[in-house]
């Protein structure tokens, strides 16, 4: 009894640390991927169809994955009590000891895979406990055809309560899907330096961890320091969103257009992903169309959102607050501040080219350094040297009007300096105008050394050795 | 990241549902009266109703509001054998009795006596009983049900679409095209010919797609495109024998305002006007209705079948002249016995002055032949986006457009049709959100007076505020149709059929 007490508590003390310490952010994908209002209207909706109460209760658990330890803690539970339910029902049915207790492992281990792939949910888990615990209910009744006609007459409410749980398929735990939820989600919360710490400490990257690692760095000013730390870089400005475009991207490029000031496209990637995630509800996209349409000043949108928002256990707090300032006539600082950016002179577009939407936003307002990263890096990762000189022109001259700071950050990075180097050298540019555009002297001396030994891996890290070595996006 | 108020809030729901479960419904005591309207969402303040629309269920939009009460009773108070409605409850929320609910508006209406509604709410501990506010009941009942398309605000990409059949007499609902059935298609408006449930057709897009016309159940599959078309049949309307369809073929393009409160333009390309004759899968054609310099849309049938009407605007280049693009409201004759089309275009409503240039958009004619209900919005062929879209009525026989200042709101207010009788019209508003539209229905009493609309009353009152999905392209219909998503997910199985 103590030995399988003991291997019963190690099992369960390994799941929860592996959801815990190894599979974190997996819990974050689900969290967001639904919305469960505290409403009798919504929850009613759950009983539609058969199995209502493993969706009710799933939906409702899954809420509580946005607080940390929870999701390892209520799964873990979960997947213990099903491999316990098993293990009493079989013994009940006089099955051996050790056989029972070994088929609940297998159980517990069962669920465990399960949960490994994001199309597993929680509902799926208490679906299955819902029949497991008729299946012990069962298991008390001795009498062969009592048992069998409570068996027949369980059958369809149990159906009906609990449904059939949903295996699309098994897998491996996805540590490469982890670490991009992980960077997602680190993001989210602002803890900044801990996505350039896990990608920077990754064996590879993906597209994702990229892309979240770009968008630090431009929230710092320091894109361009650090655009070719990664070959194949990623910033999404060449992502568009449609119906073959991949979930994940979906999932991110609100974050994108939300950086760069752009609340049409913040908006329609919000509600993109509301689109194509699963039941077409996405709880952190709700929050950030609310945060759009304050931003944008459409105060009766933002209410709508604010007001499911409100329902929920998990940000009612935020949007009740956000409430109470609206109704004062004011709103979030960091809301506020966004605000600035917004574009006040209406064009219409008719694709979502983020080279065009940047430049939408920097003849609203040149100042916006995201926006004139985002726009000069692009280029430069495309090395499309006639558009970054063109878009440098128009975005980087000194206007009169006060922007010498920015004009100094601008002129002092080095990988535009080298950039224009380039640029200067392939049209045979004058004295005048390499003087024009070249500061940093030591990005000349060095550009002359690296034309003597092209492609020389001692220059790695420059943007000549990128311009000659890489593949572009276009190219791949 | 952890929510420290996590536990309270838990504790504070177990609490009240305890207290639920066992405290007695609360009744007012110490009542102050305020003179201002209560704060009823959706907004049925001072609407006029069908005698035989499903109650109007309602949540009183008040912070620290706790209970409820609200009175429905007739205005003549010398009537003592009239019937009433009391609600008492716990929360904001007041949801009607159906049964009583449908005795008191009969005999409202019979009597032609205007329900007076009072409502009592507890407010942080107080009780207050706002101005009361009154329902007219007319005596002309509204087409029973309601077809309309579920989709995301952002149509130009879709997932899971519905178009759903509603009755409006209650709140059952069923599926005429579902997402899980039909491989998760684009769908479009559900149309029918004269109301009619027996007559009506609706679009299934995609590969082995096509237009399911629905002749009393019998389902065809057609492809109305002739190779020399730019598109299939997008806008489309019956003739009244029910033998012709006349629709645009329209490029859609989507555009994207840079002003974010602006959202959303769609604008065609090209479009043309064809009719289609359906006994004989023949296309009709006319060079007046296909001007490769003219956009032609929106196009519809007159009620005597003996005029097209639809809007027309000059091309321009888009998306640039957006704002330039005018659509003028137009119409050719048709004879239904011989197919043929006039060849002459009458102008009836047009507005390029610079002053006010605007465009027009959806002309419905009702089915009595007296009115046309058409959008105006600043420019362009998709209102839906328009904040400034609104509804206006032409008296077809002395020509006095009416602005609709009742009926309209600071939102867009666009794509309406008509009840059979001609005293109803529901129409798309955004009126709330500006985001998702929303059904409402309007009363045009014998004068032609058009009286304040109301919202398609729902089961449970939060339903608006928690549904995510737009209301889209609602139509009226006599009955329910005779077929259902099986049916057409048989009839997407069948060979389209093509016409010459």
């Amino acid at each position: 009894m103590k030995a399988r007490i003991g291997i019963f508590v190690l099992v369960v003390v390994a799941v929860f640390c592996f959801f815990q310490f190894w599979y974190p952010y997996h819990f974050f994908y689900h969290e967001q991927n639904q919305i469960f209002l505290w409403e009798w209207e919504y929850v009613s909706g759950y009983f539609h169809k058969a199995g209502g109460i493993s969706s009710l209760v799933g939906d409702f658990l899954t809420q509580f994955y946005y607080y940390l330890y929870a999701g390892a803690t209520i799964l873990t539970f979960c997947i213990a009590l099903a491999g316990l339910l098993v293990y009493r029902a079989l013994h009940n049915f006089g099955i051996k000891t050790w056989m029972a207790f070994v088929i609940g492992l297998f159980v517990i281990l069962f669920l465990t895979i399960c949960h490994f792939t994001t199309s597993y949910k929680l509902s799926s888990t208490i679906s299955l406990i819902g029949w497991l615990l008729a299946f012990w209910c069962v298991s008390f009744i001795k009498p062969k055809w009592t048992r069998l006609s409570c068996v027949l007459t369980m059958l369809l409410p149990v159906y009906l309560l609990f449904g059939t749980p949903v295996i699309k398929r098994i897998q491996g735990p996805d540590f490469v899907l982890e670490k991009d939820f992980a960077v997602d989600n680190e993001y989210r919360f602002g803890n900044y330096d801990k996505v350039i710490d896990i990608v920077r400490n990754s064996d590879g990257w993906t597209d994702q961890m990229l892309f979240f690692y770009n968008l630090v760095y431009a929230r710092r000013g320091e894109l361009p320091d650090h655009l070719l730390d990664f070959t194949n870089n990623n910033l999404g400005t060449f992502e568009k969103i449609g119906p073959n475009t991949p979930l994940l991207t979906i999932l991110i490029m609100n974050e994108l257009y939300w950086l760069l000031g752009d609340m049409t496209f913040t908006e329609r990637a919000a509600m993109m992903t509301n689109v194509f995630a699963p039941a077409n509800r996405n709880v952190r996209m709700m929050k950030r169309l609310a945060e759009c349409n304050i931003v944008s000043g459409d105060s009766l949108a933002a209410q709508k959102y604010l007001r499911i928002l409100g329902k929920t256990f998990v940000y009612s707090k935020w949007a009740n607050e956000t409430q109470r300032l609206l109704a004062k006539g004011q709103m979030p600082q960091y809301l506020a501040q966004k605000r600035k950016f917004v574009n006040q002179h209406d064009t219409i577009t008719v694709s979502d080219n983020a080279h065009f939407l940047m430049m939408q936003l920097l003849d609203h307002d040149a100042d916006n350094m995201v926006a004139l990263d985002y726009i000069l890096c692009s280029d430069l990762l495309l090395k499309d040297i006639a558009n970054f000189k063109r878009d440098y022109d128009r975005y980087c001259e000194d206007n009169g009007t006060g922007r010498d700071a920015i004009l100094h950050r601008i002129h002092t990075k080095k990988l535009y300096q080298e950039a224009l180097c380039i640029w200067l050298a392939g049209t045979d540019a004058s004295q005048d105008e390499w003087q024009h555009y070249i500061f940093l002297q030591d990005v000349m001396r060095r550009f002359g050394e690296y034309n003597e030994q092209r492609g020389d891996p001692r220059f790695k890290g420059t943007y000549w050795y990128y311009f000659d070595k890489a593949k572009t996006i276009n190219d791949r | 990241m952890i929510d420290d108020n996590i536990m309270p809030k838990i504790s504070y729901f177990l609490i009240s549902f305890l207290f639920f479960l066992t405290a007695c419904t609360p009744t007012p005591e110490n009542v102050e009266k305020s003179n201002q309207l209560p704060p009823v969402y959706p907004d049925y303040c001072d609407v006029t109703i069908p005698e035989n629309i499903a109650p109007l269920n309602f949540l009183l939009r008040a912070d620290g509001c706790d209970a409820i009460e609200v009175d429905v009773r007739g205005a003549d108070v010398v009537r003592t054998d009239q019937r009433t409605i009391t609600i008492n409850a716990r929360g904001n929320e007041a949801v009607f009795d159906i049964s009583e609910w449908k005795a008191l508006l009969e005999q409202a209406a019979e009597w032609e006596m205007p329900l007076v509604v009072t409502v009592t709410a507890r407010i942080n501990g107080q009780w207050i009983q706002y101005k009361p506010f009154q329902w007219k009941v007319a005596r002309d009942k509204i087409d029973p049900y309601l077809t309309y398309r579920l989709i995301e605000p952002d149509y130009e990409i879709w997932n899971r679409i519905q178009i759903q059949q509603r009755c409006i007499e209650n709140f059952d609902v069923n599926a005429l095209g579902h997402f899980e059935k039909l491989e998760n298609r684009c769908m479009n408006c559900h149309t029918y010919g004269n109301q009619d449930p027996q007559l009506s057709m609706m679009y299934v897009r995609g590969q082995g797609g096509g237009a399911i016309l629905n002749q009393h159940g019998s389902l065809r599959k057609l492809n109305l495109k002739a190779p020399d078309m730019i598109s299939g049949s997008v806008y489309f309307g019956f003739s009244p024998s029910g033998r012709f369809i006349t629709f645009s073929t329209n490029i859609i393009i989507p555009g994207f305002h840079s002003l974010a409160s602006k959202r959303l333009e769609v604008f065609d390309s090209k479009s043309d006007v064809y009719v289609a004759d359906l006994k004989t899968n023949t296309m009709l054609r006319s060079p007046l209705l296909s001007d490769s310099t003219v956009f032609e849309t929106f196009p519809t049938f007159s009620p005597d079948g003996r005029y097209i009407y639809y809007c027309a605007a000059d091309s321009v280049l888009l998306p640039r002249d957006i704002k330039q693009l005018q659509y003028r409201l137009v119409r050719i004759p048709f004879d239904e016995a011989t197919g043929r089309i006039g060849t002459e275009v009458d102008t009836l409503y047009t507005a390029l002055q610079p002053s006010h240039r605007s465009s027009v958009c959806h002309p419905r004619i009702s089915p009595d032949g007296r009115y046309l209900l058409y959008t105006v919005a600043d420019y362009g062929t998709f209102p839906i986006w328009h904040p400034e879209a609104d509804l206006q009525m032409r008296n077809l026989e002395t020509g006095h457009v009416d602005t609709l200042g009742i009926v309209n709101s600071s939102k867009s207010d666009t794509y309406h049709s008509w009840s059979s009788n001609s005293r109803w019209f529901v129409f798309a508003s955004k009126r709330d959100d500006g985001l998702y539209g929303k059904p409402y229905f309007c009363y045009v009493d014998k004068d032609g007076k058009a009286h304040k609309p109301f919202c398609l009353p729902q089961e449970h009152p939060t339903f608006y505020d928690n549904n995510l999905k737009s209301f889209n392209a609602p139509e009226l219909g006599k009955g329910k149709v005779p077929f259902d998503v099986d049916d057409v997910v048989k009839a997407m199985k069948l060979e389209a059929e093509d016409f010459k």
